[in-house]
This record gives C-alpha cells, structure tokens and sequence, in this order.
C-alpha cells in the first residue's frame, strides 16, 4: 500500500482479532489430520487409533467397488463436470443415480444437490414464505436451522421428540397460517435417537402441513438395508420429503431428497443452492452409484453394523455406562461435568481410541459425553479392545 | 476469579406463614403469640451447606455478612468461617431498617452478588437500597415468594449461586413483588409489582459452530421481540395496543420509543401513547373507542403469572372484551427456562377456565419466534 494513502480504517484487522478471540477461549478448532483414509483404524496426528468419530458407518469409503467404479467414471467423463445441473452440468451419470435412488428408497422421485446442507439450505427457503410457518424440533441440525433463517416465515418450536407439543402448535397454527411445514431431524445427531416420524406425518397431515425430515444420520443406517426413515417407518412416499446426504453411511458426499415428482420439478427449478453451483465431478456420482449398488446387494454391511452396535451398547449398559436414548449406531457415553468428558476423550485417545466429546452447551450441564459412532469395518476383538479401556478409564475417572 | 458475595439473613422471614398470616412485616409480635417459630436459619444454613457438600468453590468466594443471625452465625453453622463482618445490628429484635443498612454496606464492599434469605418483603427491602446495581438471588424462607429473584427451593439456590460463581448464568431482570398492603388493610389480597430488579438468570445460547455456541444477552433476545412488536404493530395499524408491565415489556416499550410506564399498563395507538398508567376503568374507555385491541404481556416474578399478578388493572371485563386470540405474550427463552407454565389468575372463574380450556399458548421468544407452553389456572 503506498505511504501516501491514509488508511479509512483497518480493514482486515477483525479477522486475527476474532481468531485470537476463539483461540483464548479454547474455542477453535485444532484440525486432526487422518494420513489414512478414513478407515476402522486409522492413523490420525500420526497415531493409530480405532475410529470412533466418522460417519462412515458402513465402511464404504472403503469398498472396492465403489472406489473402482469412481475410478472408471473418471476415466470415462473427467475429472469435473464443467457446470452447473442447470446449464451444461447434467450428466447421464447424474441422472442415474437420481433414478437409482428412488427405486431404492421406494419413493417416486429423487434428486442429488451438492452436499446435505446444500439441499436444506436450498429448498428449506423455496417451500415457505410470509404467512407461512415452520415447526420445528429444538434439536434440529444446523443445516435446518440456517435453511430456516433463510425464510420469511415464522418458526415455532417444540420440545424435542414432543408429539403433544407438535400438536398443539399445529392446532394454533391452523387457524393462522397459510402453509405449514414441520421439520425435523430423522436420526438426532447427538443422542442417536429417532424422530416419531408415522406419528409427525399422521399429525401434521390432519392439519393439512408438509412435512420434511433430514435423515443425514439414517440413510444407509436405519429401514431395510438401509433404505432410510421412510423405510423403518413403512410409511414409503408419505413423508413429503425425505432429505439425506451420502456423505455418511453411504461413504461419498452429496445431498438428496426424495419424494413426489412434483416436488423435484419443484426442487430444482428453485433451490438456488442447486441453480448456482456446480455439479458433482464424474468420479463422485460414479461412486455414489457403487454405493447403492452395495446397499442392494450386499446386505451384510448393514447387518455388521447393527451387530456390532447391539454388542458395544449392551456390553457398555452392563458395565454401567448411561448411553441415553440412543436407537442407533450413534451412542452417546454421558459422563456428567464436561471436564470428566473432555479428559476421557483425551485419554482414550493415549490408549488408541479416537472419540470426541460433545459438552455443555451443546448438551445439557451434567450431561457432557462422549459421542461414538459405530463402523461395521470394526472386529470383536476391536469392540473388545475398546470396551475394556472404556472400563478402565471410567472407574479410574469415576464414571462407573 | 474471586467472587465476592454480600449475605443477608432476615432472621424473622417466614414466621407468619405457619401461623396464618400473610407475612411477617408489622406483625411479628402477634406471630410470635401464635407460636411461630423462626425458620430462615435453617433454610440459610441448608442452602449454604448444600452449596459446600455438592460444589468444591469455597476457595474462589469471599463472604461478606452481618453478625449474628443476620448471617454470621449461619455461615459458621454451615462451616464458613472465613468472612468479615460488614453490619452489626443495632437491637435484638432486627427490623427491615438493618435489611436496608446491611445493604448499604455491602455495596461499599463492591459485591458482585447478595444472596438473602427471606421473602417478598426482605426482597423489596433489598432492592430499595440496591436498585440494579448489584444482581440480587434469593433463599427462599418468606411467607409470600412472587419475586422473581428466588430459587424454587434451597437446593435450586445452592445450584443457581454455584453456577453464578463459574459464570455460567448472566444477570437479567426480574421483578420484585409483594402484598400491596394498602389494598390488604381494606381486606384484598393484591400482589403488585414494585420494580424490576437484577437477578441471575439461564443465559440463552445460539450456535455458531458446529459444536460452538455463544450465549446471548438477555438485551439481545428484548432486542429481537422488540422487532417482532414492531411488526405485529405495523401489520396491525387498526390496533390499539395496551402494553402490559414487566420488565421484558418496559424494555421493548422504550425501544420503540413509547414513554412508557414500568409498572403500570400503557395504550399505544398508531405508534402513540394514547393513554399512560391506566387503571381500569380507562382502559375500559379506550376500549370503547377502539374496538380491536390487542394486549401485550410477558410472565411476571417467580411463577410465571401472565395475568392475576402485577396487573388487576387488566381485569375480567377487560380481558373479555379484548378477547383471548388477541392476547401477545412474550418472554425471553430464560424467563422460560425459570418458568416452564405460565400462569393466570384472573379472580374470575369462568374466565380463568377459559383459558384452562385453550390448555396452551403460544409464547413469542424472539423474532418470529415462538414455543408452545401450557396454562395453569389451578391457583394457589
Ligand atoms: C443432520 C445433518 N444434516 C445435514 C448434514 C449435512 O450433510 P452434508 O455433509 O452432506 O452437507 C449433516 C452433516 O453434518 C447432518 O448431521
């Protein structure tokens, strides 16, 4: 900057603030870094530990073919796709795994937006307006949340997983409001619990709303083979739309929703998220292709890792551990004071373990934990080998 | 951090109630010939001693107190013995002057907090003294505990100042309340609101990371509902709109420039104060010459009271003729947080079933923003 200039202010100066700000209250990140991939062991701040933070449920990220059948898309179409969905950037690659999906997941129509958040930060927006109403659940992600802000609509919020709350809310907002839309997650992604989703659609279909659920945490997860909420539910198409990501249990990255024809008109002709950004590269839809595949045809994925969460739950309840109201293969170790959390994770982490803690007030004061997220890659003698430094740190701490 | 805590004991709080009177002010001596015994030692000692047994702090606080029963002996009762005396009563028999004075002394020692045990009235002789300088938290020992500066019980006061000392609850308003003893000598039971003073309070938290949250002020959450007024008034300009009292209500008032008053009920029309500090039969002219109202109210004191509390002015007939649709309630989320029913007493049975009747309401806690909580009319 020449000297002669007068600085009007110092325009960049909030920046090392604010970061300083986060560093001096503990509260930024320290990036780990995995110099595997993101495997059942994997090496991470070059140690090895037994990975108990990924989504990667089902160990896809892994799987021959799916890495195979990226590797050929690549090959065939390029490593990017050149556009947006909208312009130049649909492939026939795109197309199939859209179509793949619905007839997987038993539902009329689906689409792939880029990743999860861009799919509720998206099309959250376009389905409400002034005059219009979300209800949520308090616990919803933030994707939802930001998708929300997005809106002019009003929000109301209920108690999470609270039916009687819901539906009071929709008695009032029935005589207020013009569209409602009820919005929660599927599977909660602190306490691994899942929404009453029969009981939501009964409910806000006797008051005329939509409803919407990100099942982020569920695909891949919950339902026949995986097949999601809709699925575990038998309740197939009658969720107005169904939201998920295959950036979990289904090993890739990409946001989806899937519902009525209509709603996919609707969907791409209006989420900006979609509109404006480019399309997934060749290789990811090729993988995400593979992933379904594997889902349909290789049902011991999902059964390993419903085994193996069965086990490790069963076996941390005897020992004594409060694993909350966990349904899933996400399993919370409540350990009360955030402390107590913070310095189990750390030594889990000296014994090989890699578990992080999720602490006040992201959960409740006395309810600090540690959040394990099951992989059906995991062996016994893996469960095993965790399950007793679980035991030994938790008497030694006190927790049990 | 070292916190400094102010500690008054009112030895007497609390001895009218066994004995069936409505508290204890100006009427010690017939409840001591009815047998009434003292009690707020022993509520101060429990609370204490819960707050040491559960909560390992005692290193990080400095007492301040009054000698003997004023404070003093309750502290060693409970095994504090560190502590300075700050006031040293003039008489045996303590009055609400020695309230009023050890008051005075502990702010000179720069507090950061004066717990006291006691009721309504050692509250409001507390807050005469303090005003807001100082947050104000509350054993409760008292006959009457509308004020919202009270913990639910001595274990609820013992959890509140543990968190207070690690700084994981804010200051916020809360309303001082108590008998309206002028009323009460012409034979009505009126509970009045006498100001909004500062408590200590769930600070209500938004995310900002993944796993990274910030609490925000309660200023911040007034900031927004005053918004949400803003709106409903400009969406509804054929409305007068009566202001109801509170501190939640005072704040967005003055936020959206109306002169309003604290305690008392205002009529606001087109952005215009149509009408200050209206007692009932203005309000019921106004409603006359307006036909749609809508009226504004926010829980008061410790039980969550949206009507019946702090506000007779909106009686019966006029609740009625403004009609139940029509009434806004707000709330921060940690007013919510200390009160999870709201609650109404309108001295008018058909009414107050009405709204048993609705089983819930929809309370607004920030800008288009609402929760849903239940009514409670069964009233004590
Ligand atoms: C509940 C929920 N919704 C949405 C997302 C975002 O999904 P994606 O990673 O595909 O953006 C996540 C991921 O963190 C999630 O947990």
């Amino acid at each position: 900057m020449g000297e002669g200039l007068i600085m009007k202010r110092n325009s960049n100066a909030f920046l090392k603030e604010e970061y300083d700000e986060l560093v001096k209250k503990n509260f930024n990140w320290k990036l780990r870094i995995l110099e595997t991939g993101s495997t059942p062991h994997s090496v991470v701040d070059g140690k090895e530990v037994i990975m108990l933070c990924s989504n990667n449920y089902l160990n896809l990220s892994n799987h021959p073919r799916l890495i195979q059948s990226a590797i050929n898309a690549a090959k065939k179409f390029g490593a990017g796709s050149g556009s947006v969905r909208a312009i130049a950037g649909t492939m026939k690659l795109h197309m199939e795994v859209e179509e793949k999906l619905a007839k997987f997941k038993g539902i009329e129509s689906s689409l792939i937006y880029q990743t999860g958040f861009a799919a509720n930060a998206g099309l959250i927006p376009q389905l409400v307006g002034k005059e219009d109403v979300i209800i949520s659940d308090e616990l919803n992600h933030g994707s939802i949340i930001d998708g929300v802000r997005l809106t002019k609509a009003d929000r109301a919020v209920y108690k999470h997983r609270d039916m009687g709350e819901l539906e009071n809310i929709l008695k009032d907002a029935d005589k207020k409001y013009n569209r409602i839309l009820v919005i929660t997650d599927g599977v909660f992604s602190m306490d691994g619990d899942i929404a009453p989703m029969d009981k939501i659609v009964e409910i806000s279909r006797e008051y005329g709303a939509m409803t919407y659920v990100d099942d982020a945490h569920g695909e891949g997860v919950i339902g026949p083979d995986g097949r999601g909420i809709g699925a575990h539910f038998g309740i197939e198409g009658k969720i107005d739309v169904e939201m998920g990501t295959f950036s979990k249990a289904y090993g890739v990255v990409g946001g989806l929703i899937a519902g009525s024809q209509d709603l996919v008109n609707f969907a791409y002709n209006k989420s900006r998220t979609w509109l404006l950004s480019g399309s997934h590269p060749p290789s990811v839809a090729g993988a995400q292709l593979a992933a379904i595949d594997v889902l349909e045809t290789e049902p011991e994925h999902v059964k390993k890792l419903w085994d193996n969460t069965k086990y490790f739950k069963k076996e941390l309840n005897s020992m004594g551990f409060d694993t909350g109201e966990s349904e899933t293969p996400i399993t919370p170790v409540i350990v009360g004071e955030s402390s107590k959390a913070k310095e189990l994770s750390n030594r889990l982490y000296d014994e090989g373990i890699f578990a992080l803690p999720i602490v006040f007030p992201m959960v409740a004061k006395d309810k600090a934990r540690i959040r394990t997220m099951m992989n059906a890659g995991l062996t016994k003698e893996d469960l095993d080998f965790t399950l007793e430094r679980f035991e030994k740190l938790g008497k030694k701490l006190g927790i049990i | 951090m070292i916190s400094k805590i102010g500690f008054i004991v009112n030895p007497v709080a609390g001895m009218g109630g066994k004995v069936g009177l409505k508290g204890t002010d100006g009427v010690l001596k017939q409840a001591i010939q009815l047998g009434a015994r003292p009690i707020a030692s022993d509520k101060a000692v429990e609370t204490i001693k819960g707050f040491i047994s559960n909560y390992s702090t005692k290193d990080k606080m400095q007492w301040f107190t009054c000698s003997g029963k004023m404070g003093g002996n309750e502290l060693k009762k409970a095994g504090i013995n560190k502590m300075e005396i700050v006031y040293t009563p003039t008489s045996k028999d303590t009055s609400y002057l020695d309230t009023k004075n050890a008051c005075k002394k502990l702010l000179e020692k720069h507090v950061d907090l004066i717990l006291f045990c006691g009721g309504d009235g050692t509250a409001r002789d507390i807050f005469e003294i303090v005003s807001t300088k100082l947050p104000i938290l509350g054993i409760p020992s008292g006959v009457k505990m509308h004020s919202g500066i009270f913990g639910i019980n001595t274990s609820a006061s013992a959890k509140m100042l543990y968190e207070f000392v690690n700084n994981r609850l804010t200051i916020g308003d809360v309303e001082i309340m108590d008998l309206d003893e002028e009323q009460y000598r012409k034979g009505n039971w009126n509970i009045k609101l006498f100001g909004i003073a500062k408590g200590i309070v769930e600070p209500t938290y938004v995310q900002v990371g993944k796993t990274t949250y910030e609490s925000v002020s309660d200023d911040e959450i007034k900031d927004e509902l005053t918004e949400h007024i803003l709106d409903e008034i400009e969406q509804n300009c054929d409305f007068l709109f009566l202001f109801g009292s509170g501190g939640t209500i005072d704040y967005v008032a003055r936020k959206l420039g109306i002169q309003n008053t604290l305690l008392g009920i205002d009529a606001v029309y087109n952005k215009k104060v149509v009408g200050s500090d209206l007692n009932e039969e203005n309000i019921l002219r106004l409603l006359e010459k307006y036909p749609k109202t809508k009226v504004i109210l926010s829980p008061i004191g410790a039980q969550g009271f949206i009507l019946g509390r702090g506000n007779l002015q909106l009686s019966p007939i006029v609740i009625r003729k403004i009609g139940l649709d029509n009434i806004i309630v707000i709330s921060t989320p940690s007013k919510l947080a200390s009160t999870p029913v709201i609650r109404v007493d309108t001295s008018d049975i058909k009414l107050d079933n009405e709204f048993a009747e609705k089983e819930f309401m929809m309370i607004v806690i920030g800008y288009r923003l609402s929760r849903v909580v239940k009514i409670q009319t069964n009233n004590f």
